[in-house]
């Protein structure tokens, strides 16, 4: 046993370099699998661990206050037998702009008070101001840990909410741990004073709730039929599941630990494979010492335990290095998980997490190892000492020189490829691998390079500047084309709050509606055409291939027992809401939904239009809230100003009271002649879709960015290590050929140029290959995620493409330095 | 006698076996001219091939001047070297070296490819070449490991003289063949000198020393003696082998 260990640690010394590379390439690959191994079951415990402790019901409903009956409430007990329903009152502000470090950033929020909100959590703090500090606050907030973590808030800091215009400042005082509404795409609890809540109740709508411990099969869309069917009416209500808050907060972070998860995959693979490579061409190359040794009296079986040993070595020191990095990796791996959930992680690794992964990857390489080796043993000393195993193809002379074109270097490289073909062909599955990797991450780059840009495009949705809901009364055309007529104003259009429809046997989707289809910017049928007939439908990709809707197929909507048919006019790729949108005229969505009036107008403003100062000034001509005019506070100003209040408080008690939709006055104080009409009380709310996107899809896009850039950046060096190895054992295995090919005259350049040219055939017919894939992985990963079609861009595909064959090239050229070592005298001295 | 052709100046070439210098070529000055077979002989050990590998530019002195038809090669990269040599020197190893994944055609064309473009002329040459030196067209697509040691040999000699080199350099280049392939190699640089082409060979063995037309005999790390001898010829050959015997025991043969 010594003497084989004694043989390993003396080819270990002579190849350090080459050793050097087997245990990079297995540190990384246990680093990676490890780390990711490791984290993988982590998401989901640190979400569960993080609820647990909220002591969060894991379900609550929300109904606006005029919606909300108390039968709905005896339906959960007495039907679904749910006990302890607690009612309670929140405010919602759904995509409301909140100023924070001078950036406005919009959120959907909820305002609780404390009390109020212990019947959904126990608001346990994390981290808050003294109870004096934050009595000596004017108003304060305690923020859901989403906002700690994620958004990096801190106290003290303050949170802005701003509201057609008004600012509502307050100061973080605290943050506090929520079990439900923690995350960018659904809301954000936060808790506020009993008198702050007041005075945001009549700026916002106010909610009731209710919370409850439901089962594995509640779901709150069939509960709100089952409301709806009860009392007769419409309405829209919101529901808050565990199970949806978890897929929602751990959806991306999953996403992700399965990409690097592959991306490790492919690591392993391609070390793996460079090993056995290494152990082949080695035994190959040393037949001759390996006869010595076997004619010194060493059996076959020692030898190639000698190799086994090599390897083992090696691998295990990369491999045991690789755990080692991976269990140390823990905190910052927890802070990622931390700052992507918004949570607090805590959780430490422990040993037996990595060891499979050390045990697998070592265990591995010992019978790659172990089965390569064996062929030593086939070889008796004499084979060993003539020639060795020389391969010699005395078949048909591939490429001969007498056909030789203008460059000998090129032809020589090929005639090599084709007398390696197996390397080759190993090469060649390492850089498809590679190469199909580094692709999607460049697609994926390229698409968030520019922010959420790129996923915004992929909603299935028109994301506008701006959107204005009008109060009930008001004619929206008439104020679209008076909208239109503003110089900021590029295009208006009307459209209805998108609500969502029952579909016979598939699931329900948010219907889209505008009159007319035109000049979309946003949605895009990637199949057929819009519709343009009362009967007519667009549907998602997703709710196309999941329910195998083709274009010309008819859907049956149910509202509210109400049955309607439509053709599928054409079909769009969406990511937003459940996936299953569906769009519609006007018309048609009148036809399923007679009471509906449109009461949107979205407005896309011309470039360069400041759109803070343009909705300044829709608020100041359409935005003042009838509540607030109503409740009549108008003791100071000019005289103008205070007749003006008070006509505004007439008016408001007018539309709201006696359900007038349009008045004018003009009252004459002197000769001063003062008018005025209800058009200030057109609106009830703008909002921009476009903050509240970028706010959800900012994060995502920037950590996508982030993590595809450094999955190129890991491709790149782990082909270069392989290409280097495998460059340089070509050199060692060809070492005499070369020294003779320098006595002819060739020089070091040629030579690495030919070894350069050698592996370029495989490695262009595995780019190819490699293209083809991620054409395909591309089109299937973001299917699946975001039910979006994406075209892959050809330039980027085309770029990086030859991006890699040069880098190959060079790579392979420069692991093919060591020519430069070889000297004719070697020749001369055998 | 033909012009100078190759020089050296204080010719110097040591190496470090262990950390000791070793210095082999000490000083040494001499000429190879145009048209003539230069022998080198010397005992083992004596820096033949050291001295044979530093005038062909395979090597780099460690001190002097190794000027080659007016370029002084010393101060050569390695690059440049390699560049130098095409065309300028060919050699034929005692070891042969053949390129073992190449055909005998290929070998030869690996050759010449490197410092000629391609053309039908350049094939039919390496073709013509090898039939002379008795290899016909059916060993042309064997590989090297089917040939005899002599066959393998000749293919040597094609490949380093299909350049028309201004200089051929040999390295013992009999010493792994049997005496009937022997002679059959020598008979063919024989030759070849005779056809004007300028030779430099090592060797050991006096009846391949009898073929050159100067013997330069190495001691010491300097050319210690220098004998000229007729253009080979058969019907002299028991009184040329005297004189050159005769010369190499003056030396310490
Ligand atoms: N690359 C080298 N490194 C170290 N020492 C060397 C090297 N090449 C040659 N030597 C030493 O230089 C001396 C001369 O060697 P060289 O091969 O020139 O002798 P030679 O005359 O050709 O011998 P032989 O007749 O046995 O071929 C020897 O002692 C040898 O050990
Ligand atoms: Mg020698």
């Amino acid at each position: 046993m010594g003497k084989i260990l004694r043989l390993s640690l003396f080819n270990l010394r002579k190849n350090k370099k080459e050793a050097a590379a087997i245990v990079f390439l297995t540190l990384v690959s246990t680093m990676m699998l490890g780390i990711f191994a490791i984290n993988l079951s982590k998401v989901s415990n640190a979400f569960d661990e993080s609820f647990a402790k909220s002591g969060s019901v894991d379900t609550f409903i929300s109904f606006s206050e005029n919606d909300y009956r108390d039968s709905y409430r005896e339906i959960l007990e007495e039907d679904y037998g749910f006990e302890d329903v607690r009612r309670g009152n929140m405010i919602n502000g759904f995509s409301t702009g909140v100023l924070h470090d001078g950036e406005k950033i919009a959120y959907n929020l909820a305002f609780i008070t404390e009390s109020e909100n212990q019947k959904i959590d126990d608001g346990n703090i994390i981290e808050s101001m003294t109870e004096e500090q934050i009595e000596a606050l004017d108003h304060w907030v305690i923020l859901p840990s989403f906002f700690k973590y994620n958004l990096r808030y801190e106290i003290g800091d303050e949170f802005i909410p701003v509201v057609s215009g008004r600012q509502y400042p307050f100061t973080v005082a605290g943050f506090y741990n929520t079990g439900l509404s923690n995350e960018s795409g659904m809301l954000f609890k936060i808790i506020i004073s009993n008198e702050d809540y007041r005075l945001l109740t009549p700026v916002f709508q106010e909610y009731v709730f209710l919370a409850f411990n439901s089962d594995d099969d509640f779901n709150y869309r069939d509960y709100f039929t089952s409301c709806m069917d009860e009392s007769g009416d419409s309405f829209e209500g919101y529901g808050f599941t565990k199970e949806e808050e978890k897929a929602n907060e751990t959806k991306f972070l999953n996403l992700f630990l399965y990409m690097s998860i592959t991306l490790s995959l492919i690591t392993f693979v391609a070390s793996i494979f460079m090993v056995r490579n290494k152990i082949r061409s080695d035994i190959e190359d040393q037949m001759e010492r390996i006869g010595v040794l076997e004619a010194l009296g060493y059996k076959g079986k020692e030898i190639s335990l000698s190799y086994v040993f090599e390897y083992v070595i090696s691998s295990g020191i990369g491999g045991v290095i690789g755990g080692i990095i991976a269990l140390a990796a823990t905190p910052f791996m927890n802070n990622i998980i931390s700052v992507m959930l918004g949570r607090e992680v805590v959780s430490s690794a422990k040993v037996y997490m990595v060891l499979p992964v050390v045990i697998g990857v070592i265990g591995l390489i010992l019978i790659f190892a172990l089965t390569k080796a064996a062929m030593v043993k086939k070889f008796p000393p004499v084979v060993a000492f003539r020639r060795g195993i020389r391969t010699h193809n005395f078949k048909r002379n591939v490429l001969p020189l007498e056909k030789t074109g203008k460059n000998i270097n090129r032809r020589l490289g090929f005639k090599d490829s084709i007398r390696n073909i197996r390397t080759g062909a190993g090469v060649g599955l390492c850089i498809f691998l590679a190469g199909t990797t580094l692709l999607f991450c460049m697609y994926t780059f390229v698409m968030f390079f520019n922010g959420s840009d790129g996923l915004v495009k992929l909603m299935g949705m028109e994301i506008s500047d701006d959107v204005m809901t009008i109060n009930e009364g008001v004619d929206p055309y008439a104020l679209s084309e008076e909208l239109q007529e503003m110089p900021e104003v590029r295009m208006t259009r009307v459209t209805d709050t998108s609500l969502s429809f029952r579909v016979d046997g598939q699931k329900e989707g948010t219907v889209f509606s505008y009159e007319e289809f035109t000049d979309m910017e946003y949605i895009v049928p990637m199949e057929g055409r819009y519709p343009e007939h009362d009967n007519e439908v667009m549907i998602s990709l997703r709710r196309s291939r999941t329910y195998d809707l083709e274009v010309g197929d008819t859907i049956v909507i149910d509202n509210q027992g109400v049955k309607t048919s439509y053709i599928i006019t054409g079909i769009v790729g969406a990511m937003s809401n459940n996936q299953m949108n569906l769009y519609m005229t006007l018309d048609g969505f009148q036809r399923a939904n007679g009471s509906a009036v449109p009461n949107c107008v979205e407005i896309y403003l011309e470039d360069g239009v400041n759109r803070e100062e343009f909705e300044d000034k829709l608020i100041s001509i359409y935005g003042q809230s009838v509540d607030t005019a109503m409740s009549g506070d108008n003791a100071d100003g000019t005289l103008e100003e205070r007749i003006q209040a008070e006509a505004s408080e007439k008016i408001a008690v007018l539309m709201s009271t006696y359900g007038v939709t349009s008045v004018d006055y003009a009252v004459r104080v002197g000769d001063q002649l003062i008018t005025g009409n209800s058009r200030q009380f057109v609106m009830k709310e703008l909002q921009s879709y476009h903050d509240l996107v970028k706010s959800q899809l900012d994060p995502i896009s920037n950590i996508t960015r982030l993590f595809t850039g450094a999955g190129a950046i890991a491709v790149g060096v782990i082909v270069a290590v392989i290409l280097g190895i495998i460059a340089s054992s070509n050199v060692k295995k060809r070492r005499k050929d070369l020294g003779i090919m320098k006595s002819l005259g060739y020089s070091s350049k040629d030579l690495m140029t030919q070894i350069a040219i050698s592996i370029m055939p495989v490695t262009v017919v595995a780019v190819i290959l490699a293209s083809a894939a991620s054409i395909i992985i591309n089109k299937v990963f973001w299917f699946q995620i975001f039910g979006a079609d994406i075209k892959t861009s050809i330039p980027v595909l085309i770029l990086t493409d030859l991006a890699l064959i040069a880098f190959t090239f060079v790579m392979t050229y420069i692991g093919a330095g060591k020519i430069r070592k070889i000297s004719v005298n070697e020749l001369m001295t055998e | 006698m033909g012009n100078s052709i190759l020089r050296t100046e204080k010719l110097c070439k040591s190496f470090s076996n262990g950390g000791v210098q070793q210095h082999v070529i000490k000083n040494l000055d001499m000429e190879i001219r145009e048209g003539d077979f230069t022998v080198i002989m010397g005992s083992s050990g004596s820096g033949k091939s050291t001295l044979l590998y530093a005038l062909s530019g395979m090597d780099k002195p460690s001190m002097g001047k190794v000027i080659f038809d007016g370029t002084e090669i010393q101060d050569l990269s390695n690059d440049e070297l390699a560049v130098f040599r095409r065309g300028n020197c060919g050699f034929v190893f005692q070891s042969i070296y053949l390129l073992e994944n190449q055909t005998v055609l290929d070998n030869v064309l690996t050759g010449a490819l490197i410092v000629q473009k391609n053309s039908p002329e350049l094939v039919n040459k390496a073709k013509e070449l090898l039939k002379k030196v008795g290899l016909n067209e059916e060993v042309w697509n064997k590989y090297p490991s089917q040939l005899s040691g002599g066959e393998a040999q000749r293919v040597g000699i094609v490949r380093a003289i299909i350049n028309d080199p201004k200089i051929l350099f040999a390295d013992e280049p009999t010493g792994q063949l049997n005496s009937a392939s022997s002679r059959d190699v020598l008979d063919i640089f024989t030759d070849i000198h005779k056809n004007g082409q300028s030779i430099v060979m090592v060797t050991h063995d006096l009846k391949t020393a009898l073929r050159g037309t100067r013997v330069l005999y190495l001691r010491d790390g300097g050319v210690v003696g220098d004998y000229r001898m007729p253009n080979f010829c058969e019907d002299d050959i028991k009184e040329r082998r005297n004189n050159l015997t005769s010369f190499l025991e003056d030396m310490g043969w």
